[in-house]
C-alpha cells in the first residue's frame, strides 16, 4: 500500500530535488541549456552584492508579514473564539472564505483598485483630496499588504485551535486572582497559545519567502523577492544553474524552519492521543 | 494546519464543550473595539473580491463607475478561442490530478496507519515535506526534472506535478479520520471470517468514505486555482487559466479579468462548500453510529 505513493513521492519530489542541488553546481552551454559540473561560483554568486539585498529584503518582507498577521490574526481569533459564542463557526467561516478564493485573483481585485485608475483613486479624486492621484502600487507597503492578504488564514486557524482547546475557567481564574485584562493576557492566554502562534508563523514565514506574485503585481523591480529572481532565471534569457542555486539556498534556509515546524506538529499529536 | 490540529481531525463534528463549561461573557465584558476590528476586517477582506465579481458584470470598460449591468464581458471571455481552451485545460487538469492523487494517497494513508513496514517513518516524512515546501522550488525541481529527462512540457507535466504536490494533502485527510476508526470493527469483521480485502471493501472504505470525498474535492480546488507549479511546468498552449490570467494582468487590468477570476471564485468555492457539506450528509448515516459509538 506504501508502495505506489511512497515511489512517486521519491522519484517525483525527493530526485528533483536531487537534480536542482546538482544543476545549481553545474554550469550553461553555448545555446543555455545547463551542463553538470563543480562550479561553486553560483553560490558566490547568490551573496553577490548585486543579490544579496534581495534575499535580506525578502526575509525582511517575509518577517514583517508574519508580524502583522499575528497582530491582525490574533485579535480576529481571540474574538471569535472568546465572544463568539453559537456563532463562533459561522464568523470563522466568514473570516476564511475570502481566503478560499485563488491568490491571483484576490492580489488582481487589489491591483485592480489601488492601480492609477482603480476604484480608490477614483473615489479620492471625486472627494477633492487628491489630483494626481496617489501612486499605491510599487511600494513595499502594498507588496507586505498582498503577501498578509495571501497568507493570514495560516496564522488565524492555527490560533483559533490553540485558543479554541484553552480551557476559558483560567481566564476567569486569572481574573480571580487580580489579574487585570492586561496581566491575565500576558501571563495566562498569551503562554497557553503560544504554540498556535508559532505554528502559525512557520506556516505564514514558509510561502511569503518564496512568493513572486505578490511583488510582481503590486510591487516592481525595487521589491523584488528572491522568488522574483528565481523565476527570471527560468524564463527569458536566465541562468538556470544560478536559479537552482537560489533555489537550493532558499530551500537549505528554509528547511530549518520546516524541521521546527514538522516536530512540533508531531509532538503535538502524540500529546493528543497520549 | 491540518497536522498541527491532531485530535481534531479525528472527529467529523468539532466538539461542542466549553458550553457546559463557563457561561458565555456577559454583553458589557465583550470588548467593543475587538469587534469593530472584526467588521474591519471582514469589510476589508471581502471588499476586493466582491467589487471584482460586481465590476465584472459593468457594462462600461471602467473600474471606477459602474455604468448598468451587461454580461459582454462573460461573452468576451467564452467567445475567446484560447481562453475557453484554458478553462478546459484548467478543469481536465483538475480532475485528473483529483483522481490520481485520491487514489495514491488514500493507499499512502491505510499504508502508514495500518500496515507495519520497515520504511514507513521515511514515507511519513517524505510524505509530509510537499506540504512545508514553498512551491517555487517544488515549480523549480519540476521543471528540472522534465527538462533533464526530456519530457516535453505540456498538460500532462502539469499534471505531473501537482499530483506530486496534492497526495500528501489527501494522506493527511485520509490518514486523521483513519487513526479515529478504531481497529476492533475491522478486526470484527475478520473474526466472522472476513478475508483481508473484504474487510477493505466492506468495511473501512465506506468508513473512510466522507473523508476521501472531502479531500478529493480539497484536491479539485487546489489544483483548479494553482498557479506556480503549473506556471513553471506548462507548456506553451493550452495554457492552464491561471497561468493565463497571470499574464494579461501584466499587460493590464481589464474586465474581462474580472469575469475570469469571478467564474474562478464561483468554481473553487463551490467545490470547497461541497467538501464541508458531503461529509457531513454522509456521515449521518449508520456508519456514523457503528464506528464512532454515537447515537444514530
Amino acid at each position: 500500500m506504501l508502495l505506489p505513493g511512497g515511489a512517486w513521492l521519491l522519484l517525483l519530489f525527493a530526485v528533483p530535488l536531487g537534480i536542482t542541488l546538482g544543476i545549481s553546481f553545474g554550469t550553461t552551454d553555448e545555446l543555455g541549456n545547463p551542463l553538470y559540473g563543480w562550479h561553486p561560483e553560483n553560490y558566490e554568486e547568490v551573496f553577490d552584492p548585486l543579490f544579496a539585498p534581495v534575499l535580506l529584503r525578502s526575509v525582511g518582507y517575509a518577517a514583517a508579514t508574519v508580524v502583522l498577521c499575528v497582530a491582525i490574526g490574533y485579535p480576529i481569533a481571540y474574538y471569535i473564539t472568546r465572544f463568539g459564542g453559537r456563532y463562533k463557526y459561522v464568523l470563522l467561516g466568514l473570516v476564511v472564505i475570502p481566503f478560499l478564493v485563488n491568490y491571483l485573483v484576490r492580489i488582481y481585485a487589489w491591483v485592480a483598485l489601488l492601480s492609477d485608475e482603480g476604484l480608490v483613486n477614483g473615489v479620492l479624486s471625486d472627494l477633492g483630496l487628491t489630483t494626481n492621484g496617489v501612486q499605491f502600487l510599487n511600494t513595499a507597503y502594498t507588496v507586505v499588504g498582498g503577501l498578509v492578504y495571501g497568507y493570514l488564514a495560516f496564522m488565524i486557524l492555527p490560533i483559533f485551535a490553540a485558543l479554541d482547546r484553552m480551557d476559558p475557567a483560567v481566564i476567569e481564574a486569572g481574573k480571580d486572582l487580580y489579574g487585570s485584562p492586561w496581566q491575565t493576557f500576558r501571563h495566562v492566554t498569551w503562554p497557553t497559545t503560544f504554540q498556535g502562534v508559532l505554528a502559525g508563523s512557520v506556516l505564514v514565514f514558509l510561502p511569503a519567502v518564496g512568493d513572486f506574485v505578490s511583488a510582481q503585481l503590486l510591487g516592481g523591480a525595487d521589491t523584488y523577492m528572491v522568488g522574483n529572481l528565481i523565476q527570471q532565471q527560468f524564463f527569458g534569457a536566465g541562468n538556470w544553474p544560478f536559479g537552482a542555486a537560489l533555489t537550493t539556498v532558499m530551500m537549505c534556509f528554509l528547511m530549518i524552519f520546516m524541521i521546527f515546524y514538522l516536530r512540533s506538529a508531531a509532538r503535538a499529536a502524540r500529546e493528543a492521543r497520549a | 494546519m491540518s497536522i498541527a490540529r491532531g485530535q481534531a481531525g479525528r472527529l467529523p463534528f468539532p466538539r461542542r464543550r466549553e458550553a457546559s463549561r463557563s457561561a458565555p461573557p456577559r454583553e458589557f465584558d465583550r470588548p467593543r473595539f475587538l469587534k469593530w476590528f472584526l467588521v474591519a476586517f471582514l469589510v476589508f477582506t471581502l471588499a476586493p473580491i466582491v467589487i471584482v465579481a460586481l465590476f465584472s458584470f459593468n457594462s462600461s470598460k471602467s473600474l471606477q463607475n459602474f455604468d448598468g449591468f451587461s454580461l459582454q464581458w462573460y461573452r468576451d471571455f467564452l467567445n475567446d478561442t484560447q481562453l475557453r481552451e484554458s478553462l478546459f485545460a484548467s478543469l481536465e487538469i483538475a480532475l485528473v490530478t483529483m483522481i490520481v492523487a485520491t487514489i495514491l494517497g488514500t493507499m499512502l494513508a491505510y499504508g502508514l496507519v495500518r500496515t507495519r513496514a520497515r520504511f514507513g517513518g521515511g514515507v511519513n516524512v517524505l510524505m509530509l515535506i510537499p506540504l512545508v515546501t514553498p512551491e517555487i522550488v517544488a515549480g523549480v525541481s519540476a521543471l528540472l526534472l522534465f527538462t533533464q529527462i526530456g519530457m516535453q512540457l505540456s498538460l500532462a507535466t502539469v499534471m505531473i506535478a501537482q499530483i506530486t504536490f496534492s497526495i500528501s494533502y489527501v494522506t493527511v485527510v485520509v490518514r486523521a479520520r483513519l487513526a479515529g476508526l478504531g481497529r476492533d470493527v475491522e478486526e470484527a469483521a475478520m473474526d466472522l471470517g472476513a478475508t483481508r480485502l473484504q474487510t477493505l471493501r466492506l468495511i473501512t472504505l465506506p468508513a473512510l468514505w466522507p473523508a476521501i470525498v472531502a479531500a478529493a474535492l480539497l484536491v479539485f480546488a487546489l489544483s483548479f486555482d494553482d498557479f506556480v507549479l503549473s506556471f513553471f511546468t506548462t507548456g506553451t498552449s493550452p495554457q492552464p487559466l491561471p497561468v493565463r490570467i497571470y499574464s494579461s494582468i501584466r499587460f493590464g487590468v481589464t474586465p474581462t479579468i474580472n469575469a475570469i477570476g469571478t467564474l474562478m471564485m464561483l468554481i473553487s468555492l463551490a467545490t470547497i462548500a461541497l467538501a464541508v457539506a458531503l461529509p457531513r450528509l454522509v456521515g449521518r448515516r449508520e456508519y456514523r453510529a457503528v464506528l464512532l459509538g454515537e447515537e444514530a
